[in-house]
Order: C-alpha cells, then sequence, then structure tokens
C-alpha cells in the first residue's frame, strides 16, 4: 500500500457546528452519494454540569475530490441517550453502512462510571432521510460486554461480505489501576462479529484478531476494513496503554493487516504505507483511520495530533 | 389458594458476630436443600463507606433441616469475589440464585457497577461451584446477560430454573430512570430468558407480568415453583416514588402460568401481607417458595427491604 497525503480538509474551528460544538472532528466516517461525499464526525460540546466533555454526531458534505465543502450539519444528527442509558454522555464515533436501500449506524455511545472514566457499547440508528438524522433502534445497545469481553465494547465498522454482516469493533481487557501520574488506563483490542440481519451479533467473543507488535497492554482502535480485488484490509490505530497523549513516542500510529478469508489477519504495519509527517497538524500522531472508495478511487481518513481537536486530514491511495 | 401462615423472621443479621462484611441486610433468600441441612443463600453488606455507599456481597446460612430456626453454619467468607477495576460487579454481587447441575452448583448474580448520572448500573454474571456451593467462581470477567436493545439498564433479580430441559430464567429490566426530588429512581419489570446450555440466552423481550398500581410499578424477585400442574410466580412490587414506607412499599405478587411465558396475574391469591407490627409492618417484599420434606414454605424480606433480615411463612393445606 502506498499512499499520498493530501493535508487537512476540515478545521472545526472554521464552522459552526450544531449542539454548542467547538473543537474537535474526531474519526471521520463516509457516506458516498452520487454526486457529494457526507462525511461524519464526532465533536464536542462542554457539559455545563460537570464541566466534561459530551460527544457529538455532526457531517460535513464535500464535494467528490474533496475540494470543497458544500454543507455542515445544523442540527442534531442522533441525539445522545436519556438519563441512565449507555449513549448518554456522548457517541463517538459512528460507522455508516449502506445496504438493501437502508442507512445504518452503528454508534459507539459513552457512559461514565465512578471507579473508572466511562463505559462504551455499539447501538444501532436508521436514517430515513438520506443520513441527516438518525432514529435509533431502541434504547439500549446491539453489542455489548459480555463473559469475555469484559467492559468497552465500541468503535463498530461494519461491512456486508457474501450475505454476511461483518463486524469489527473493540473491546476491553482489562482497566490499569491509577498512578500518581495518570487516572486509570483502559487496554482494548480489536474482534470480529457477523450476523445475518445486522442487528442480532455473534462474537467470536473474546477473542483478539489482530497481533499486538509493542507489548500485550498495547490498545488497539477504530479498524476500518475494505476488499480490494481478491484482498480484504484492514486499518486501525494502536498505541501505549499509558502516557500517550502528551509523549508523542507512545501516542497513536496507524496499523495494518490483511486477510484472504475474513478469519485470519496478518498484521503488516511495515506495509501500511503511511507514518507522521515531519511537521503541522499529524506530526505526532495519526488515529481514527477510515478508508472507502469513490469514483474508483480509495481514500484515507484520519486524525492528527490531539486526538482529531484540530480537524480531519485525506490520503488517496496511489494506483499500481 | 395460597394462605400462608408466618412463622416469624429466621436470620438477622445483626446477630452474625466476626464478619466485617457482614454487617447490615439479608436480602433475597434462595435455598439448596442438602441431606441434613438447608442452605440458604443471601445478599448482605458491610457498613456503608464514608459517602454513604454500600457494596453488596453474597453469602450463606445454614438451617437444620429439622428446625429451620436452628442456624448451623454462616458462611466464613463471601461466596462471590467482587469484579475487578471497571467491571460490571466490582462494587456488589446480589441478589444470587443457585441451581446444581451435574457435580457442580451453577449460581447466576447480579452485578452492580456505580455510574455518574445515576447510582448504578446491573447485569447478570454467571459463576459455578465444585465445593458444593461454599465458593463459587466466575466464568469470565464479563457479564451473561446484559443490556440490549429493548433492556437498556438494570439487568437483574435473576433467578434460575430448568423445566423440561430447557432452561429458564427470570429477572428484572429497567424500564426508565424517573426523578423523585432530583433523585434518580429505577423503574423494573419482569422478563425471561430461555436457553438450552444456560450460557447462551434469547431474551423473550416482553414484560410478562402486566403493572397492576401504576405504569411506572417496579417489579422483582420473579420466583417461580410447578405445583399442582401450573407454574405460580411468587414476585414483589412497588410503587415508582416515595416507597420507602408502609404505603408505596414492597408487597408480594402472584401470577400462574401453564407454559411460562403466559402468566395471569392475581395478586388477591398471594396469601400474605404486611402484620400489623414488627419487622415486617412496612413492607413484605423478595420472596423465595420452596417444597421441603412435605410442606412449602415461603421466605422473604421485612421492613427496609432486607435490612433487619428474613422470614419464613408456611403454606396452609399444602398436598406435596
Amino acid at each position: 500500500m502506498e499512499w499520498i497525503k493530501k493535508g487537512l480538509i476540515f478545521n472545526p474551528l472554521q464552522h459552526s457546528l450544531p449542539n454548542n460544538c467547538k473543537e474537535f472532528a474526531q474519526s471521520p466516517q463516509t457516506l458516498v452519494f452520487d454526486d457529494f461525499v457526507r462525511i461524519y464526525f464526532s465533536t464536542r460540546e462542554r457539559d455545563e454540569l460537570t464541566g466534561k466533555f459530551l460527544s457529538h454526531i455532526a457531517f460535513v458534505d464535500f464535494d467528490k475530490k474533496f475540494q470543497h465543502i458544500l454543507k455542515v450539519s445544523n442540527k442534531t444528527v442522533i441525539p445522545l441517550g436519556e438519563l441512565g442509558t449507555f449513549d448518554e454522555h456522548g457517541i463517538f464515533p459512528v460507522n455508516i453502512l449502506r445496504h438493501d436501500q437502508k442507512i445504518y449506524a452503528y454508534t459507539c455511545g459513552w457512559s461514565r462510571r465512578v471507579s473508572v472514566s466511562v463505559e462504551t457499547s455499539t447501538g444501532l440508528a436508521f436514517s430515513d432521510d438520506d443520513g441527516i438524522t438518525f432514529k435509533k433502534a431502541g434504547a439500549g445497545p446491539v453489542v455489548t460486554a459480555s463473559v469475555n469481553e469484559p467492559m468497552l465494547v465500541g468503535d463498530s465498522s461494519v461491512k456486508f461480505y457474501d450475505g454476511i454482516f461483518h463486524m469489527w469493533y473493540i473491546y476491553g481487557k482489562k482497566w490499569i489501576a491509577a498512578n500518581e501520574n495518570e487516572p486509570p488506563a483502559r487496554v482494548y483490542k480489536i474482534a470480529h462479529a457477523v450476523s445475518i440481519d445486522g442487528v442480532n451479533w455473534q462474537k467470536e467473543e473474546g477473542k483478539q484478531i489482530i497481533a499486538d507488535i509493542l507489548n500485550e497492554d498495547e490498545c488497539q482502535a477504530l479498524p476500518t476494513v475494505l476488499k480490494i480485488g481478491n484482498w480484504y484490509h484492514m486499518y486501525f490505530c494502536f498505541r501505549q496503554a499509558t502516557d500517550f497523549r502528551k509523549n508523542a513516542q507512545r501516542g497513536y500510529r496507524l496499523g495494518y493487516a490483511w486477510s484472504d478469508d475474513l478469519t485470519n489477519w496478518l498484521r503488516d504495519d511495515s506495509n501500511a504505507g503511511i507514518d507522521i509527517s515531519e511537521q503541522g497538524w499529524d506530526s505526532e500522531m495519526m488515529c481514527y483511520p477510515h478508508i472507502f472508495e469513490c469514483d474508483g478511487t480509495v481514500y484515507l481518513l484520519y486524525n492528527g495530533n490531539e486526538f482529531g481537536r484540530h480537524g480531519f486530514g485525506i490520503a488517496e491511495l496511489k494506483k499500481g | 389458594m395460597f394462605t400462608w401462615k408466618k412463622k416469624g423472621r429466621i436470620f438477622n443479621p445483626a446477630e452474625v458476630k466476626n464478619r466485617s462484611w457482614l454487617q447490615e441486610f439479608a436480602q433475597a433468600p434462595s435455598v439448596l436443600v442438602f441431606d441434613d441441612f438447608v442452605r440458604v443463600y443471601f445478599s448482605c453488606r458491610p457498613p456503608a463507606d464514608d459517602k454513604g455507599q454500600y457494596v453488596s456481597y453474597s453469602a450463606f446460612v445454614d438451617l437444620n433441616r429439622k428446625n429451620l430456626f436452628e442456624i448451623i453454619k454462616v458462611s466464613d467468607t463471601p461466596v462471590l469475589k467482587l469484579g475487578a477495576l471497571g467491571t460490571f460487579d466490582e462494587f456488589g454481587t446480589y441478589p444470587i440464585s443457585v441451581i446444581p447441575h451435574q457435580n457442580k452448583i451453577r449460581a447466576y448474580y447480579a452485578g452492580w457497577t456505580r455510574c455518574e448520572s445515576v447510582p448504578f448500573n446491573v447485569a447478570i454474571g454467571f459463576a459455578e461451584s465444585e465445593n458444593g456451593g461454599e465458593t463459587f467462581e466466575k466464568l469470565g470477567a464479563g457479564p451473561v446477560l446484559s443490556y440490549s436493545l429493548e433492556e437498556p439498564f438494570v439487568i437483574s433479580g435473576p433467578k434460575i430454573r430448568k423445566y423440561n430441559d430447557q432452561w429458564y430464567l427470570f429477572y428484572i429490566a429497567g424500564r426508565k430512570w424517573i426523578l423523585d426530588n432530583d433523585k434518580p429512581e429505577p423503574v423494573y419489570k419482569i422478563r425471561m430468558a430461555t436457553s438450552k446450555d444456560g450460557i447462551n440466552w434469547i431474551k423473550e423481550n416482553k414484560d410478562i407480568i402486566e403493572s397492576r398500581v401504576e405504569t411506572n410499578e417496579a417489579q422483582a424477585s420473579p420466583d417461580v415453583i410447578f405445583y399442582e400442574g401450573k407454574y405460580h410466580m411468587f414476585f414483589c412490587y412497588r410503587y415508582s416514588t416515595d416507597y420507602r414506607n408502609n404505603q408505596h412499599g414492597y408487597r408480594i405478587g402472584y401470577a400462574s402460568s401453564t407454559d411460562l411465558i403466559n402468566w395471569v396475574r392475581d395478586d388477591s391469591k398471594a396469601g400474605i401481607d404486611v402484620s400489623e407490627t414488627g419487622w415486617d409492618a412496612e413492607m413484605v417484599s423478595y420472596p423465595h417458595v420452596f417444597a421441603l420434606d412435605g410442606a412449602l414454605y415461603m421466605f422473604y424480606l421485612g421492613n427496609a427491604v432486607g435490612k433487619f433480615g428474613f422470614g419464613m411463612a408456611k403454606m396452609e393445606s399444602y398436598k406435596s
């Protein structure tokens, strides 16, 4: 794989966003139309009650060359959940699937905890208006913690291949206790589930599908899969479990794996074909990748420094 | 058709010595009958912490089978450990329901975690004992039955049964959190799931007991026995707000069924109510009904939902 970076294409500070959101445009995810591309992202509102953030979904419409912004969402795309629900304190990220005349949104809902900061689960919503707004399939999640995936299920990404829905997602293995420098730190891994209807999912139950390269506490997030020819390609991001926010050496990088059967994945970061820049908006960190095809070209959307506080950029796969 | 004669209190946790984790409460009793004694599992608490918050443990007391008022033994330790940091059962294992299976004893229990916007969330865990029910080992760090589209939170109060080679789990699921003077109070309803192996569950996804006193009636402790060709359920119910008193507090309800799925509620047949004075004058709740040596007994909680222990009633005119 070889990518040509095209630079930052969306800076949230240059736009007026719904839900009192200002900074952050995280985890860009696309829905491709005939004459434009809708890119969903998560942005943040400051919760006045607690001073903590609430993540909301918004979108920006681009022309199909990603040169011009046509529209930015001006109202709530998916409402946060009610009191006590799994997505009460944020939705981040969302993955959109168009399948059989329907538009599915797989959300990662956040709810705050006391001994650790948060718990997450995967929710599902549908749109009847070309993805401008979504209605939830229910107040609860479709995929959540289970016996061998005890916490932090989220970052779901769904594709329909050969008559089956495939979900790649992450689950938490443990929380590392707080120390004098940091609050409790989570460790999560990439997993896979299948479904015949996109609603009821069968997990592989605690099976990590992507090997670690750093150490056993490596955190892996946001798997994105695309079939090109006969091969399935996965990008994701990974980092050290602790001291990853400000220490660029330990922060997120993009990882890569490939498969020809959707069961066995070979991790091969040396062939990712993209890395941090020497300077600029993606020089310290790269995270939350999304690969997709548009008019015969494969693109990669991703966030850079500070987890996407300053927006997202795009790269184009070199044809060859 | 059921008439219960109250026999008085069986167990008062305040009288237990030398167990720092067993100081208050003996909630949700359920029995396992041995040759010489009846083991009664219940849930208890050490004193609240400096923020007024409790953790809960499950334990047991062994009663002389020939004289249920005679306590033979109180468990030396809790039967289950609390979960690790960030897991669903980090702050409590309450209640517990056990059933012998092959050479082991299976336990289904509700695990409690603490949340920021509401006080807690609950999911159901699974564990097994290989030492006659003295202690149990968890199948995994996560729950076997958790939140889903139509059951968004507070999956609790499991009661395990096996009829005709099919496993049945009766439990409660949260419907909504309502604010009573700014304090969140959960509304929950009795639900059911079935399983071939007792581990992978299919939810029925319906309220199996209709609400009677109000739409937001909370229902708990769905305890089922088979007797004279029918299934009988004793449970408890309360009003949604201001329920820590006589007027709105827990009472014991009754329903019957021939197929375990369709239930007809008729509280007038429960045959038990609050006493005029004493430990069960404010409320009666968390019934557990069991047959023993030609008699039918009910263990139940009194005032303050078991803070002062549990008592016993005996059915009059029981035909074994």
